[in-house]
C-alpha cells in the first residue's frame, strides 16, 4: 500500500516505536503505583519519554501532560478557560475537536475567516476579533486539511497583550515544525503522539503553561488521602493508569526524530508536497495550495466526487482521506462545502517513487472517468 | 547509609529530583516514602546519606523540585522529623 494519510496518523513509524510498546508490554507495571522493579522501569521509561518532550517543546518535564490524543487535550484546555456564554475566538480552520469541544461548553464562538494561505490576513482576523469581553482564544497551527500555517506567535502576541489565554492546536505540525509554546505565549498547547511525533495510537500531549481544570478525577499514586485532585502537574491531569506501552512508544519517535535534522525533514515534506501538486495541477486538478503549506494538500478532480475518487485510489493501493475531514468549520471558510476535499498527506516515511505511483493512478482514473 | 529521606508529593517530581541529584553526584535512592513520612499517604522519598542533606536540599531547590519532608531513619527502626534545610 501507498499510505499517503498521514494527516490521519503516521502507519509507519521507526522500527524503535515498536520495540518500546512490545518492550514495555512485556516488563513494564504501573507506574506511580508500587515500589517494586516493574514499576520502577514504568515510572523510568515515562519520564524519558517526559524529558524528551519537555527538551523538544522547551518546557519543563512536569509541564507535559500525557493525554489519549489531541482532542483530550484541547478538552481540557478549553475547558479550563471558557463555560457557558464566554466569547471565545477561533480561527475558521478548525477541527471538530475545537469547535464541538466549545458547542459542549456552551461558549460563545466567533470564528474568522481570511484567503487560507494569508498569514497577514489571518493576523488582521483575529487583531479584529480579540476585543474585550473576549474569554480565550483557539487557533490551530497548521491546517488539518489545506496545509496552511498560521501566524500562532503572532496571534499569541496579540492575546498576551490583550491578557487573552491563548490554545494552540499543532495536531498536524507538532514533529515537522518548530513548536514552542512560551515563544507562541500559548496558555496550552495540544497534540496528538501518534502523528507527526511517530508514536503509537492512543497518545497525546497537552503542554501546560497554566494551571488547568482537570478532564477527569482518579487515583493518582500520589497524596491518595486527599479528595481533591492535586494542585501540581502532571498529576492533576493524569488520574487513572497511564497507557504506558504507548507512552514508551512515543520516546522512540521523538528521540527518532531528534536524531534527524528538522529542516531537512521539513523541506523534504514540502518538496514531496510540491511534487505532487504540480503533477495534479498538470493533469486538470484543482489544488489548494500556498506559501507555508506544510504536511497536507487538498485537491479535486474535474468530474469525480471526491469519496468516489478517494474510494478508487483504495482499490489501486493507495489510502487517501476524502470528504470533511472533521473539519466542517474549515470547508466553510475555504468554500469547499458541502463536498469536502481529497486530502494527500505525507510523513517522513513516504518516498518519490509512491508519489510517481499515485500520479499515474490518477492520470488513470481521470481518462476512465 | 542512606538514613536521610526527602519527601516528594509524586513520582515526577520524585524522578526529576532523583536525575538532579545524580548528576550532581550525590548517591541516592528513589522509592515508595514510609507511611511514616506521607501523612496524606502515597508520596515518594529520595534516601541519601545525612551527610549529603544540605547539599541535596541545594541541588533540589536549584532543580525546581519541592521537598514536603526532610525526615531522618531512627537506629531503633521509624522516623523522625530532621531540622535540615525546609
Amino acid at each position: 500500500m501507498i499510505y499517503l494519510d498521514n494527516a490521519a496518523t503516521t502507519l509507519q513509524k521507526p522500527p524503535g516505536v515498536r520495540q518500546a510498546v512490545l518492550r514495555a508490554m512485556e516488563r513494564c507495571a504501573n507506574p506511580g503505583r508500587g515500589g517494586h522493579a516493574a514499576a520502577r522501569l514504568a515510572e523510568e521509561t515515562v519520564y524519558r519519554t517526559r524529558c524528551l518532550a519537555a527538551e523538544y517543546f522547551g518546557l519543563e518535564p512536569e509541564q507535559i501532560c500525557f493525554t489519549a490524543n489531541a482532542t483530550e487535550g484541547l478538552n481540557a484546555a478549553l475547558g479550563s478557560l471558557a463555560g457557558t456564554g464566554d466569547r471565545v475566538v477561533i480561527s475558521g480552520l478548525e477541527h471538530n475537536a475545537v469547535t464541538r469541544c466549545l458547542t459542549g461548553l456552551g461558549a460563545r464562538i466567533v470564528p474568522v475567516a481570511a484567503p487560507l494561505f494569508s498569514r497577514e490576513a489571518w493576523l488582521e482576523a483575529f487583531d479584529r476579533a480579540l476585543i474585550p469581553g473576549t474569554k480565550a482564544a483557539a487557533c490551530l497551527h497548521v491546517s488539518n486539511v489545506f496545509g496552511a500555517l498560521l501566524p500562532v506567535e503572532e496571534i499569541g502576541a496579540l492575546c498576551a497583550a490583550r491578557g487573552i489565554p491563548f490554545v494552540v492546536d499543532a495536531s498536524q505540525s507538532a514533529g515537522l515544525l518548530p513548536v514552542r509554546p512560551a515563544a507562541w505565549q500559548a496558555a496550552f498547547v495540544a497534540m496528538p503522539g501518534h502523528k507527526g511525533l511517530l508514536g503509537p495510537q492512543g497518545t497525546g500531549l497537552l503542554l501546560c503553561r497554566q494551571q488547568p481544570r482537570p478532564l477527569r478525577f482518579g487515583g493518582t499514586g500520589s497524596r491518595s488521602v486527599e479528595q481533591t485532585m492535586p494542585e501540581e502537574l502532571p498529576d492533576r491531569m493524569e488520574a487513572g493508569t497511564l497507557n504506558v506501552p504507548g507512552i514508551a512508544g512515543l520516546g522512540a519517535g521523538l528521540a527518532w526524530l531528534r536524531s534527524r535534522d528538522p529542516a531537512a525533514l521539513l523541506a523534504g515534506e514540502r518538496a514531496l508536497l510540491a511534487r505532487a501538486a504540480e503533477g495534479l495541477e498538470r493533469l486538470g486538478a484543482r489544488c489548494y495550495r500556498g506559501p507555508g503549506q506544510t504536511g497536507v494538500l487538498s485537491f479535486r478532480l474535474p468530474g469525480l466526487d471526491c469519496e468516489e475518487a478517494a474510494e478508487a485510489y483504495g482499490r489501486r493501493g493507495i489510502a487517501l482521506r476524502a470528504g470533511l475531514h472533521c473539519a466542517p468549520l474549515a470547508h466553510r471558510t475555504a468554500g469547499t462545502l458541502p463536498e469536502g476535499t481529497i486530502r494527500l498527506s505525507v510523513s517522513p516515511m513516504t518516498r518519490q517513487p509512491e508519489l510517481e505511483r499515485f500520479l499515474r493512478v490518477t492520470g488513470a482514473l481521470l481518462k476512465k472517468r | 547509609m542512606h538514613d536521610l529521606y526527602l519527601t516528594v508529593r509524586s513520582v515526577t517530581p520524585a524522578q526529576k529530583g532523583w536525575d538532579a541529584l545524580l548528576r550532581a553526584g550525590l548517591d541516592c535512592r528513589m522509592l515508595r516514602a514510609p507511611r511514616q513520612t506521607a501523612p496524606k499517604g502515597c508520596g515518594y522519598a529520595l534516601a541519601l546519606a545525612v551527610r549529603d542533606g544540605a547539599a541535596a536540599l541545594r541541588v533540589l531547590d536549584r532543580a525546581g523540585v519541592r521537598v514536603e519532608g526532610v525526615w531522618r531513619r531512627l537506629p531503633e527502626g521509624g522516623f523522625e522529623r530532621s531540622g535540615m534545610g525546609l
